[in-house]
């Protein structure tokens, strides 16, 4: 019961926070809210047992991520105060679109799936098991990733540097 | 877990040696040209893996990744786009005064990608695969920083991209809901038509459409592939066709082939609006680029025939397409290249004007290469297109074939345009080149292989044949 209730608080917070990064026409603000909904994500995580998780939520996409956000806004010039309007001329059919797909996915979803229930309690080694799964079962995907890394801070580097002439 | 079992992914580890040589010559090295050659040489290599991996039995990375006779088929293609992107590109570097180390390491690093794309079985790999090589992509987009379309080109693409990326991620999810499977064989066992299966089988086709370019999901192409710089537009132009089909054949022909009722239609129906609105939209162009931008689309439509198909002949004709699409697409953005004039990133179609005249060679190539667009025997896209064509008419898709025939007999008019303007109208002023050895060395290769796979197809679609066996057993 207590637990329903959490869950609906933090629905509502972390939807109405995803909103306004939309709507929201100052863009700074856009990205605290960001902030909020990211941090209802990492209450989800918490309230689906998935605690490792929940703290890489908090500390990849709070602490680097969105700080991130933050300071390339403030490093922009006439970001903070600027006001940028969120509509454009295909708003409407954009909104529609969205709604509709949206709609369909849901419903799809939460009416005409059986959705199968966990028997076992989440095992107690999960972290350890995530770990060594990183570098065995799945080193493939793991190490690409370390290349798309590599791929970005090559692309930073060449973005930031003076050209030479 | 031993050295051998690391095999199946040698000519990844290869490149992957290869970009990090790159960008460590790089810093000590005074003459950048080197780092072409150095590239090269690794491409050479990953191919000479290929080739071995090719005689060993088929073996797979840990259900993650394939090395089979369909893998080494795509790779080969990937890498021999990526040789000739390399030579492309080092004059063109030289002339700009751009950054040739992080140049030719980001298209390595995509090429590692758009391999992987081919070798994927596991829907992890596949998405990281994917996301690696469309990142390089749109650093490499955005690699003019002087001029500003440059940058837009690589906004446009990284927003856009970012958006099919998360559809296509979703869509992974949704599959992964309703089989509880990653890898392709444990997806192909639990496939059923079950509402949420579908939604998610629908999210992969918007997310695939991005990736190729189809209609309607083809808004950012024109702008990315008229806004980035030229080399970087023929790479992306046919080796992320070629990588993104070759998921799109194994996962849906081969993982989903059982459940094709379900998306053969959208698939049909993907294609005709491709293949309809590139060849339209391409009539009005007056920007090559663009006007290539549009025949990309175009040739994107083709492929999905072969794709809606989904048997035997459809599949090579897929492979033997994207084979010949590289050839051909390369060389004609290789003479645009050529023609480009410092600092505009474009060639409008009266900068062709009396070619043919200053630069028979040049012209008599371009005539090739845009014959082979059109579809003219006995050049190599003539057969493409045939094999295409053939494959639909057999899986009693013949109205897809005759949508197909009419829309590049439309695409005829724009093709031959450009040799009107080559051959016959008299130049504003004359034509100037920045033509350079290394670049000619491209456009011969190009056109050796245009003219090769021609006169010889059946050499070439036995190769596809073997690779599409893999796929459909």
């Amino acid at each position: 019961m207590v637990l329903q209730a959490v869950f609906l608080i933090t629905a509502l917070l972390t939807l109405g926070s995803a909103l306004m990064v939309v709507l929201h026409r100052n863009l700074f603000i856009s990205a605290l809210f960001l902030i909020a909904s990211f941090f209802g994500v990492a209450v989800f995580y918490v309230l689906l047992e998935a605690e490792f998780l929940a703290v890489a939520q908090v500390l990849i996409y709070i602490g680097a991520i969105a700080t991130l956000i933050v300071f390339a806004i403030m490093l922009s010039r006439g970001m903070m105060t600027g006001r940028t309007s969120p509509r454009n001329a295909q708003a409407l059919w954009a909104a529609g679109g969205s709604l509709a797909l949206g709609a369909a996915l849901l419903y799809v979803v939460v009416f005409r799936v059986q959705w199968p229930v966990a028997e076992k309690a989440v095992p107690a080694d999960m972290i350890q098991r995530l770990g060594t799964g990183l570098v065995t079962d799945y080193v493939v995907p793991f190490e690409l990733a370390s290349l798309l890394l590599m791929a970005a801070l090559i692309g930073a580097v060449m973005i930031a540097r003076e050209k030479e002439v | 877990m031993t050295l051998q079992d690391f095999m199946p992914i040698l000519p990844e580890m290869v490149l992957l040696a290869t970009a990090v040589a790159v960008l460590m010559v790089d810093t000590f090295l005074g003459d950048k040209r080197w780092l072409t050659w150095v590239g090269l040489v690794g491409v050479l290599l990953a191919g000479a893996a290929t080739y071995w991996l090719a005689l060993q039995p088929p073996a797979d990375f840990q259900d993650m990744a394939a090395s089979d006779a369909y893998t080494a088929f795509f790779r080969l293609v990937i890498l021999v786009v990526t040789g000739l992107g390399l030579l492309m590109a080092m004059n063109w570097l030289e002339a700009h005064g751009e950054q040739q180390g992080e140049y030719n390491a980001l298209l390595l690093l995509a090429a590692i990608g758009m391999t992987l794309m081919a070798a994927a079985t596991h829907m992890l790999t596949l998405f990281v695969a994917l996301e690696l090589f469309s990142l390089c992509l749109y650093i490499l987009a955005g690699f003019e920083r002087e001029r500003a379309s440059s940058g837009e080109a690589a906004l446009k693409y990284l927003l856009l991209g970012a958006f099919s990326s998360a559809l296509f991620l979703y869509g992974i999810a949704l599959v992964y809901a309703a089989t509880g499977a990653l890898t392709f064989a444990g997806i192909a066992q639990k496939a059923s038509l079950s509402p949420l299966f579908l939604a998610g089988v629908g999210l992969l086709i918007v997310g695939f459409g991005f990736k190729v370019a189809a209609v309607p999901f083809h808004m950012w192409t024109p702008d990315v592939y008229q806004g980035a710089p030229t080399p970087v537009t023929a790479y992306m132009s046919v080796a992320t066709k070629a990588a993104a089909f070759a998921a799109f054949v194994r996962l849906f022909v081969g993982t989903l082939g059982v459940e094709k009722s379900a998306w053969v239609p959208a698939l049909a129906a993907l294609a005709v609006l491709t293949m309809v609105v590139g060849n339209l939209a391409a009539l009005s162009q007056h920007s090559l680029k663009r006007m290539l931008a549009y025949s990309s689309i175009a040739h994107a439509g083709y492929v999905l025939v072969g794709l809606a198909a989904a048997n035997t002949t459809g599949t090579a004709a897929v492979l033997f397409y994207l084979l010949v699409y590289a050839f051909m697409n390369l060389g004609a953005f290789a003479v645009v290249i050529a023609l480009e004039r410092q600092g505009e990133g474009d060639v409008t179609l009266s900068q062709m004007r009396g070619l043919a005249r200053t630069h028979p060679l040049l012209a008599a190539a371009m005539a090739i290469f845009m014959f082979s667009l059109t579809g003219v025997p006995p050049f190599a896209g003539f057969f493409g297109k045939l094999y295409l064509f053939q494959a639909a008419v057999q899986a009693n898709l013949t109205w897809l074939a005759v949508i197909g025939v009419i829309s590049s007999a439309v695409s005829a008019y724009y093709y031959l345009n450009v040799l009107v303007q080559i051959y016959m109208a008299d130049p504003e002023t004359p034509p100037t080149l920045a033509w350079r050895p290394v670049l000619g060395l491209a456009t011969l290769v190009a056109v050796v292989f245009v003219v090769g796979i021609g006169l010889f197809p059946d050499f070439w679609l036995q190769l596809a044949l073997g690779g599409m066996r893999v796929i459909l057993g």
